[in-house]
């Protein structure tokens, strides 16, 4: 009896039916998937990271596929948070999932403005900060590279707003746990990881980068082990939720982090050659901790740090 | 969509024609295209975008032509097999004006939605047109009607489709064009030299097909960027910064 398992999970005051959020960039607004799955399904979906105002993005090429992976260097084109609100939101804020709106800036007080305006509409349930963004103030260097950045970040934002916040960190640093911690200390709800990793391909006829912006993030299959390393290391020095990301392509990798130390994850790229995988990852998992005899999908998290 | 192979041949040198078993549970517009996954799931990633040939009642058919490990793949494949289908996705070739001279202009592979157009322009629209093929060389040839080009002149005139083509179009022409890039922009700076209409469709790379990676872009003459995969991938070609192609 695979429905008995009980799949709901709390981070701060929100309750999810499971732990299957859509990453942010890959479910454009949600509405764009209505047609493939039942949205009122998942835990919750994050929508593509706002700004302050629309953003154009990159020129192209943007992507380029790599073994079991992708590059993108998309440069973060959105519709801007007043759009969003007044355009995008009103077509999913009935739903009977949680939407969490990604957020991201160039400087601190983009942050802020954003988190104060989606601190008003109760459709948004929490908020996820991209941190993988050059801080404009600091000659540019990414705000989550530097644990004292992400500190005074995340603190003015959860002084912007009272929804849970949820830190979304890059991996393209030397040590995610002290990033993870800086996210705690300043009173950050959760953290998210990983982000896509720095890389690049080389257009061997054109000599030349084949991203017009060089380099370009990494996702896919490809990157799974790296943020389950990531997961499994930032679980023994936090003590808030931590929510996997990274390469999920199956509910056995979706396990994987689980036990790993992540209450909740997100599936990114995965979306793009399924449009209904995280129907089917529910469904797996479900599978799973059933034919396991577990009774809670929250009695394995962590579970591969017993040993 | 998990659909049935029903034909997997190399028609002309290096190019198959797929035939899949129709479902009949949408209709498809010329242009238009599937997502086609090659294999089960982690390698190779990314569906892959293939336009409709040909679509009827017993049949979905894919022309396309082996560039790369997916396509090698697809080659690999055998009738009962079966295939994971997107789609169909994408605006195709639209308002067709009865008073203009309709000229169909593709190369190479673009050639192949063309097939599937032609039908339409016969048996739906009933009226005539004229068709303009360019290809490397006969060996490539791959359809059974239009006037042919090849670059090495082993068949038909010698030299390139546009070049072909150029007397032809005047300001009462509607041109539907498909093939390679330096190909379509040759035909773009004529178009706006003759003053004619002309429906374009374009190639990019694609992650998911649907509009939401944002990843297949391609700049517009007001500055901004258009994904192929939803606003496209047929244009009109005045909407396209051609010079950044
Ligand atoms: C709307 C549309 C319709 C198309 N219709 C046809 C068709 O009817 N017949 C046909 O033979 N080809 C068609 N193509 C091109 C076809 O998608 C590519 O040839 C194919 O993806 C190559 O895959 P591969 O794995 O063999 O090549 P690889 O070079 O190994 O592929 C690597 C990556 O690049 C992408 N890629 C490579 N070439 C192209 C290209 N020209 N356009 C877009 N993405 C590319 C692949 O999808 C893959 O993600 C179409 C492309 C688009 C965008
Ligand atoms: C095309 C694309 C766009 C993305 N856009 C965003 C974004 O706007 N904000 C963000 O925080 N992460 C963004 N990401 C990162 C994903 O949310 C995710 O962290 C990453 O892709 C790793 O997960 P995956 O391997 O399951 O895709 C994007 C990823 C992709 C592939
Ligand atoms: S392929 Fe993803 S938006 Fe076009």
């Amino acid at each position: 009896m695979a429905n008995s398992v009980n799949m709901s999970v709390k981070l701060s005051n929100i309750i999810f039916k499971n732990p299957i959020l859509a990453a942010s960039g890959t479910f454009g607004y949600g509405f764009e998937y209505q047609k493939y799955l039942d949205l009122n399904m998942l835990g919750g979906f994050i929508v593509k990271g706002l700004s302050v105002k629309e953003k154009k993005g990159n020129k192209p090429p943007r992507i380029v596929e790599t073994p079991c992976g992708m590059l993108n260097a998309i440069g973060l084109q959105n519709v801007g948070v007043d759009r969003f609100v007044n355009e995008k939101l009103p077509e999913i804020k009935d739903l009977n999932t949680h939407i969490i709106a990604n957020i991201y800036g160039s400087k601190e007080a983009e942050f802020v403005e954003i988190a104060e305006k989606l601190d008003l509409e109760k459709a948004v349930s929490a908020i996820e900060v991209n941190v993988s963004c050059p801080n404009v103030s600091k000659g540019g260097a990414l705000f989550g590279k530097n644990p004292d950045s992400v500190f005074n970040l995340t603190k003015l934002i959860k002084s912007s707003t009272k929804k849970p916040v949820i830190v979304k960190l890059t991996p393209n640093v030397e040590d995610i746990s002290l990033i993870a911690e800086a996210a705690e200390s300043a009173g950050a709800d959760a953290v998210s990881l990983i982000n896509t990793i720095t890389g690049m391909v080389i257009d061997i006829k054109a000599k030349k980068p084949f991203l017009a912006n060089k380099t370009g993030g990494l996702s896919g299959p490809a990157i799974y082990p790296v943020g389950v390393r990531m997961v499994y290391e930032v679980y023994e020095k936090i003590n808030i939720p931590i929510i996997g990301v990274g390469g999920i392509y199956n509910s056995d990798v979706a396990i994987q982090y689980i036990m790993a130390g992540a209450s909740l994850i997100e599936i990114g790229t995965a979306n793009f050659i399924n449009p209904d995988i995280t129907v089917k990852i529910i469904k797996g998992m479900r599978e799973f901790l059933s034919r396991e005899n577990i009774q809670s999908v929250s009695d394995i998290v962590g579970a591969a740090h017993s040993m | 969509m998990e659909l049935k192979i029903l034909e997997n041949i190399e028609i002309a040198s290096n190019i198959y024609s797929l035939k899949i078993d129709n479902p009949a549970l949408f209709d498809v517009v010329p242009g238009q295209f599937f997502m086609v996954k090659i294999n089960g799931f982690d390698y190779p990633l990314l569906r892959r975008p293939f336009s409709v040939a040909s679509f009827e009642d017993d049949h979905i058919g894919i022309i396309y032509k082996v560039v790369g490990e997916g396509t090698k793949i697809l080659s690999d494949k055998k009738p009962g097999d079966f295939i994971d289908l997107l789609g169909p996705l994408g605006n195709g070739f639209g308002d067709v004006e009865k008073d203009k001279k309709i000229l169909l202009v593709g190369g190479g592979i673009g050639i192949a939605p063309f097939i599937y157009l032609k039908n339409v322009l016969e048996n739906d629209y009933k009226i005539s047109y004229k068709a303009f093929f360019g290809f490397n060389t006969k060996d490539e040839i791959y359809i059974d009607f239009g006037e042919i080009a090849t670059i090495d002149g082993s068949y038909g005139f010698e030299g390139n489709v546009v070049d072909m083509v150029e007397n032809e179009i005047d300001n009462n022409s509607l041109i539907f064009a498909c093939g390679p890039t330096i190909m379509l922009k040759r035909l773009a700076y004529l178009c706006y030299e003759k003053n004619c209409d002309m429906q374009v469709s374009l190639e990019s790379r694609m992650a998911c097909g649907i509009g939401v990676c944002l990843g297949c872009v391609i700049e517009t003459n007001d500055k901004d960027f258009k994904r192929v995969c939803v606003d496209g991938p047929v244009f009109d070609y005045k909407d396209i910064a051609w010079q950044t192609l």
